[in-house]
């Protein structure tokens, strides 16, 4: 006969070794908030071909298809104004194009060079990165051309992974009443191994983005395949919010790839029938959490 | 039946020991490469400048071709061409001779254009400049086999990402932050440029090893 203390006490043991198997960090996964995608805005392309002639749609944005040995080339850089409106690379018609919000044509400025970088800064000028030269260019928000002075680009913040130990730090800048430091980033999900972090933005609250990559596969899958993950970490290191939904498969391959602008992260997504923004408002099923 | 088995056996014996690219001529035939020198071709391509003259704004085989590039602009970088393997003195020669200065696909293979595409980049980086262009990234595997070691970590400054009938980099090195550092023959940025990228670029790649190196 088995006494009932006994088989309660086996229950708890058994419940709390299941609680310690299902994650070494249980602070973490408590307060994790998975952000889901939010919306994407949709914007037409026209694919170049030797009939396209100068008078297509300025509301669309221009891919090549490429040929063997030669990937598609688009749009492949952008970045969000104070208003949420998009300014995006048309480089094979040597212009930018504005959006609303809410992926509407706003106007194209004609800047006559393939742009593949577009950053606002915190004066409110745009500086544009000439494709084959790497020159900076720098207009106002109406697309009037400014001269470029001590308009540089911002500096990013350094980050370090620990190579084999799933964990790294960023560097963060002191913004506001934050006093800005080292920021630990600590990866802990069951098969994967953390591969690269990059700061995308620290906002004015002190609260930092952080893109990790991922990898579950080595030298045994047949070709490079990885994931990418953004986090949402507060002033004091906490871990606020994760995208986990990131899609990967590109058509051209961006180099302005995520941007952040007032906790709503963006993903420039250029596939072959149109330009994908992909958007995750970090604000919404975090805040009644942790801050 | 043990006759059958042991033929049986003797078969799949002799189909396992095939490599699995197997070009010995090929291979002994290839130019000796350490990686120094690859990088080092590498980075001369990347840092060879150039002035765009009004001829080699124009290109004598196509009406439909447009110069990525302004008169007398001075450039950074050998220029792409697609189907092009031009090292900078070739290069150089033919732009003294007025062909334009690199192209895109969209204009076809021009004879009448001086650059370097992406297999031709990395072939030439291993020292294939006698060979013009002869691997693309579809045979690019007849010369380069696909390591087993960890890709994440143990990648060799020299070897190369490849995605069969689309693009090739050269790798040549892991930064602090876990990106790496490639160089290219890039039509997006029409020239040879050396850069900073994240992984994501690269999924699907495969990492492959020039056979003829000399670690």
């Amino acid at each position: 006969m088995v006494r009932p203390s006994v088989v309660i006490s086996l229950i708890l043991l058994f419940e709390l070794v299941a609680c310690d198997a299902s994650g070494r960090r249980p602070e973490v996964a408590q307060n994790l908030c998975t952000i889901p995608l939010t919306h994407v805005l949709r914007i037409p392309v026209t694919t170049l071909a030797p009939q396209t002639t100068a008078d297509v749609s300025p509301a669309t944005l221009m891919i090549s298809p490429g040929a063997t040995d030669e990937p598609p080339e688009g749009p492949d850089g952008f970045d969000v104004l104070g208003d949420g409106s998009l300014l995006i690379t048309d480089p094979l018609r040597g212009q930018l194009s504005s959006f609303d919000s809410e992926g509407k044509f706003r106007k194209a400025w004609k800047i006559g060079f393939p742009a593949d970088s577009v950053t606002v800064i915190a004066n409110g000028l745009v500086l544009v990165r000439e494709a084959n030269t790497g020159r900076l260019h720098a207009y106002d928000q109406d697309g009037q051309s400014r001269p470029v002075q001590g308009d540089v680009l911002p500096e990013r913040s350094e980050a370090r992974v620990q190579p084999g130990q799933n964990r790294g730090t960023i560097t963060r800048p002191s913004i506001g009443n934050s006093a800005g430091g080292p920021l630990a980033i600590q990866f802990d999900k069951p098969g994967l191994i953390l591969l690269s972090l990059q700061s995308l933005a620290t906002d004015e609250r002190g609260d930092t983005y952080v893109a990790l990559e991922t990898t579950a596969g080595g030298p045994t899958s047949e070709a490079i395949n990885l994931n990418k993950y953004v986090r949402r970490y507060s002033f004091d290191g906490r871990l606020l919010a994760e995208i986990a939904d990131i899609p990967l498969d590109y058509y051209v391959s961006p180099v302005d790839e995520l941007r952040v602008h007032k906790g709503v992260v963006y993903q420039l997504q250029t596939t072959g029938s149109e330009v994908r923004v992909n958007v995750w408002d970090t604000n919404q099923l975090c805040s009644s959490g942790s801050h | 039946m043990l006759f059958r088995l042991t033929l049986l056996l003797l078969c799949v014996v002799l189909i396992s020991s095939l490599p699995n690219h197997a070009q010995p001529g090929v291979v002994a035939q290839l130019p000796r490469a350490t990686r120094a020198e690859v990088v080092a071709r590498a980075q001369r391509l990347a840092n060879h400048t150039w002035v765009c003259g009004a001829s080699n704004l124009r290109a004598s085989c196509s009406h439909k071709y447009l110069s990525d590039w302004k008169p007398g602009q001075r450039v950074t970088g050998i220029p792409y061409r697609w189907g092009g393997a031009d090292g900078p003195e070739e290069f150089d020669r033919k732009l003294a001779n007025g062909l334009a200065a690199g192209a895109h696909s969209r204009y076809g293979i021009l004879s009448c254009a001086a650059g370097i595409d992406c297999s031709g980049f990395v072939t030439l980086c291993w020292g294939l400049s006698h060979t013009g262009h002869s691997y693309s990234t579809s045979n690019l595997r007849t010369i380069a086999g696909k390591p087993k070691y960890n890709w994440f970590t143990d990648m060799k400054a020299g070897d190369v990402m490849n995605k069969a009938g689309s693009h090739v980099v050269l790798f040549t090195g892991y930064n602090p932050d876990g990106t790496i550092s490639v160089c290219e023959a890039s039509g997006s940025k029409s020239r040879v440029v050396c850069t900073k990228t994240t992984w994501s670029r690269f999924k699907g790649y495969i990492p492959l090893v020039y056979k003829a190196i000399d670690d």
